[in-house]
């Protein structure tokens, strides 16, 4: 394994359990980056996982104190955690269905309450763990194990859902956007409040079997390249264009849900102590 | 609309001549899965696939013209495996002679 | 085992030792709040629910007074999955609910056990299935409270008071016994436990009571869960302090991680089950009187015990020979206290017969349990003294108006 691996990660868990191909551990590569960058050591960060293959592949890899939570509820454990331990950054790897689907309720109010966590949302646009149903960001039309008439449901973005509940922090990279995300990784984890990261990925296995026709890792992670540019090499337009880059920065600018709570406290106890 | 875009992965390589020579480029055969990327995003021709399978089960890339490295950290980037390492080789020391005397 | 006449529980003792402090007229559900302030608590995550409501408000009152947090959560799953985030953040935590709450909680429910996290948890049960009559009284989470997640393998630890001032010291006793199980303890009320306002008394400094409350530890070394193993009174783990630790919802090995053998299988779950079957005798609290020369037993917990408990001594008095057993302990179930070949009267707040199957499971005789099941009002002090009366001459109930006493 290479330096950051030793110098952040379990070496059992080297390589990943994630399937040839997928970018799950492209982009914890990119996090270990962004949190070595960021001058982070091992014991300054709490990692937390959902479950999806997002969840399961990067779950057991951080070398240091982490946590798996039920699906859909990391974001909630996280909450009670942040309270608790609000000196350490958290940071949550969820998939889209974790994220929007099961879990659409926490995200919306840890948006809401600005609780300080890094949320990183890699979406591989379905349930790929389960075999490869359709999810909340299975672009509309597509083919996949449970739409097999193709998908007839909208899609949503679930930043915009974040942007709305009051995330201070939001940006959207794709999988061919190594340095990017790197960077984009390291303002949210200077941003003390809720940071929402989301990250388009291939999914080799089910989605790119059913929705794209091919297993081909190269095919797959060119699907990308192209819908990340809107346009393929030839110069053709794509059916459609992730919009990516930071959608809404309002870091540091209002407090973080446990300072809110500590202030509270300080207040109250100040009124109980000044003389009638 | 517009151009060509510059493809993601290159099957064609190119030949640089500036800045190659001084980059150890490390790959840990016993965690690649073989997925070709870091071959096919080299621009030049680095990367070579093993002819026997590794402890995984598959055939592992492995480095064997490290020499045509020029440091662009494509394959660096895009593993999913944490199997690279690109690192600048330890410079020389400076000529004798060179030194100023004061 | 012989049974021990009067209370059976450490507040037998902690009030005889603590009388320096007031009285108060006060409702169950202030008692609770006091009772978990008084044990350390630091952070209280929740959502109202009738009657469990007013502990969020005292909380929401109460807790930034003592420097503690009051987080009110988005529904109740969400609820019960922060406070084992901040348990496991170092914090002592509780929630509240009811029954429509307390079955959004069981998937984390899973996740604090097999982890060990202490959380005290309240269920102030009332009529249901489901939203039921809101402002009744019921019994219906004996069993739930019990199987409170999926996929077996647990053990559970419930408790039940029947006054408000047993409120105030069971909820330390609750705190007490999550600390040193590392496990979740669920405290089962009922709607007029919690409602109803009695004499309190609360002692006048908290801190006087530092002999009696189990402090939060740190376990800062590996094994952070010991297979194989049933000791008690290790300290929990802590996320946070740098110790590598892992906390999951798979079987997992000692540091944590996910393992797919039958032997961490066995290994996690001798562990769960018998750190609490092992120690029964830490956890077995009841109240018995008059069992010397009982014919007729009437047993009951929660609110249900204390109209039971008047009919058994108003019985006496018409010369019945009956006895009253109100347990404390629903969960471990307490077998031992059923080994006398009498005949019992299980009076409970549901039609449909939960704490009665477990009596006559363990009772020598199962024909000579019968069941007085109500739901929508209490008992009344005449039904259970005809009952008992009936019982005891003729081995079955009388016909009784919305009184349930199949058992199928």
């Amino acid at each position: 394994m290479n330096k950051l691996a030793k110098k952040y990660l379990r070496p059992e868990l080297v390589p990943t359990k994630a399937c040839q191909g997928c970018a799950i551990g492209s982009i914890e590569h990119w996090l270990l980056q962004a949190i070595d960058e960021s001058g982070l050591k091992l014991e300054d960060v709490i990692f937390g996982a959902g479950i999806g293959c997002v969840g399961r592949q990067t779950f057991a890899t951080w070398g240091g104190d982490n946590f798996g939570a039920t699906h859909g509820r990391a974001l909630a454990v996280a909450t009670g955690l942040k309270v608790a331990r609000p000196d350490k950054q958290i940071m949550l790897v969820v998939g889209d269905g974790d994220a929007s689907s099961i879990g659409a309720s926490h995200l919306v109010h840890a948006a809401r309450r600005n609780v300080g966590v890094t949320v990183i949302c890699e979406d591989n646009m379905g349930y790929e763990s389960t075999g490869g149903q359709f999810s909340p960001t299975t672009p509309e039309g597509y083919v996949t194990n449970s739409s097999p008439y193709g998908m007839v449901e909208q899609s949503f973005d679930p930043c915009d859902l974040v942007i709305a509940a009051g995330a201070t922090f939001v940006a959207e990279t794709t999988a061919v956007q190594w340095r990017q995300t790197v960077k984009i990784v390291k303002m949210a984890l200077a941003n003390d409040g809720f940071s929402f990261v989301h990250i388009r990925f291939p999914c080799v296995q089910n989605f790119g079997a059913s929705a794209l026709g091919s297993r081909d890792p190269l095919y797959n992670m060119e699907w990308i390249h192209d819908h990340t540019k809107g346009r393929t090499d030839d110069g053709e337009e794509t059916d459609f264009a992730w919009t990516t880059g930071i959608k809404h920065d309002a870091s540091n600018s209002r407090p973080e849900y446990s300072k809110v709570l500590r202030d509270l406290n300080t207040r109250v106890r100040a009124d109980m102590d000044a003389p009638a | 609309m517009g151009g060509r875009a510059i493809p993601l992965f290159k099957a064609e390589k190119t030949q640089v001549t500036k800045n190659v020579g001084i980059w150890d480029v490390e790959l840990a055969e016993d965690d690649c899965k073989a997925c070709g990327f870091c071959s096919n995003i080299c621009p030049v021709d680095v990367f070579a696939s093993r002819e026997v399978p590794n402890r995984l089960g598959w055939f592992s890339v492995y480095v064997k013209h490290e020499q045509n490295c020029f440091g662009c950290m494509l394959c660096f980037q895009i593993c999913p495996d944490f199997c690279i390492d690109v690192t600048a080789k330890t410079r020389p020391a400076a000529k004798p002679g060179k030194e100023k005397i004061s | 085992m012989t049974l021990t006449e009067g209370l059976v529980a450490p507040w037998a003792e902690w009030q005889e030792t603590y009388q320096d402090g007031q009285r108060l007229l006060e409702a169950g559900t202030y008692a609770l709040t006091e009772g978990a302030v008084a044990a350390g608590l630091g952070v209280f995550a929740g959502y109202p629910i009738t009657p469990a409501t007013d502990i969020a408000e005292y909380m929401s009152k109460r807790l930034p007074q003592i420097d503690g947090f009051y987080l009110q959560a988005e529904d109740e799953l969400a609820g019960m999955h922060m406070c084992a985030g901040a348990s496991l953040g170092g914090q002592k935590v509780m929630t509240a609910t009811s029954g429509p709450g307390f079955t959004l909680m069981h998937d984390a429910y899973g996740w604090a056990i097999v982890n060990e996290i202490p959380v005290v948890v309240v269920d102030a049960m009332r009529v249901g299935p489901v939203s039921g009559i809101t402002g009744a009284p019921g019994q219906g989470e004996f069993y739930v409270s019990r199987y409170c997640s999926h996929g077996g393998n647990i053990e559970t630890i419930v408790l039940s008071p029947n006054s408000v001032q047993e409120t105030f010291w069971l909820t330390i006793d609750a705190f007490n016994l999550a600390e040193r199980f590392r496990t979740v303890v669920t405290v089962l009320t009922d709607q007029v436990i919690s409602d109803m306002s009695e004499d309190l008394f609360l002692p006048g400094d908290y801190g006087d009571l530092a002999d009696i409350v189990v402090p939060r530890r740190h376990n800062l070394e590996m094994p952070f869960f010991p297979g194989n193993n049933s000791d008690i009174d290790l300290a929990p783990n802590v996320i946070g302090e740098g110790t590598g630790v892992c906390v999951s919802p798979y079987t997992h090995t000692e540091e944590g991680y996910d393992i797919e053998d039958m032997e961490a299988q066995w290994a996690q779950t001798f562990r769960l089950i018998n750190k609490i079957r092992h120690h029964k005798e830490e956890i077995l609290r009841y109240e018995a009187i008059g069992l010397e020369d009982a014919e007729v037993v009437a047993v009951a917990y929660g609110a249900t015990s204390r109209t039971v408990k008047t009919a058994v001594e108003e019985a006496r008095r018409q010369g019945v020979k009956a006895g009253f057993l109100r347990l404390i302990s629903l969960w471990p179930f307490p077998d031992e206290l059923l080994e006398m070949d009498l005949l019992y009267l299980v009076c409970e707040l549901n039609y449909d017969g939960q704490l009665v199957r477990e009596v006559m499971r363990a009772a020598p005789d199962k024909k000579k349990v019968h069941f007085m099941g109500k739901s929508g009002e209490m008992h009344t002090v005449a039904e259970v003294c005809e009952a008992l009366q009936s019982v005891n001459k003729d081995q079955k109930m009388p016909e009784q108006p919305f009184i349930w006493t199949e058992v199928r």
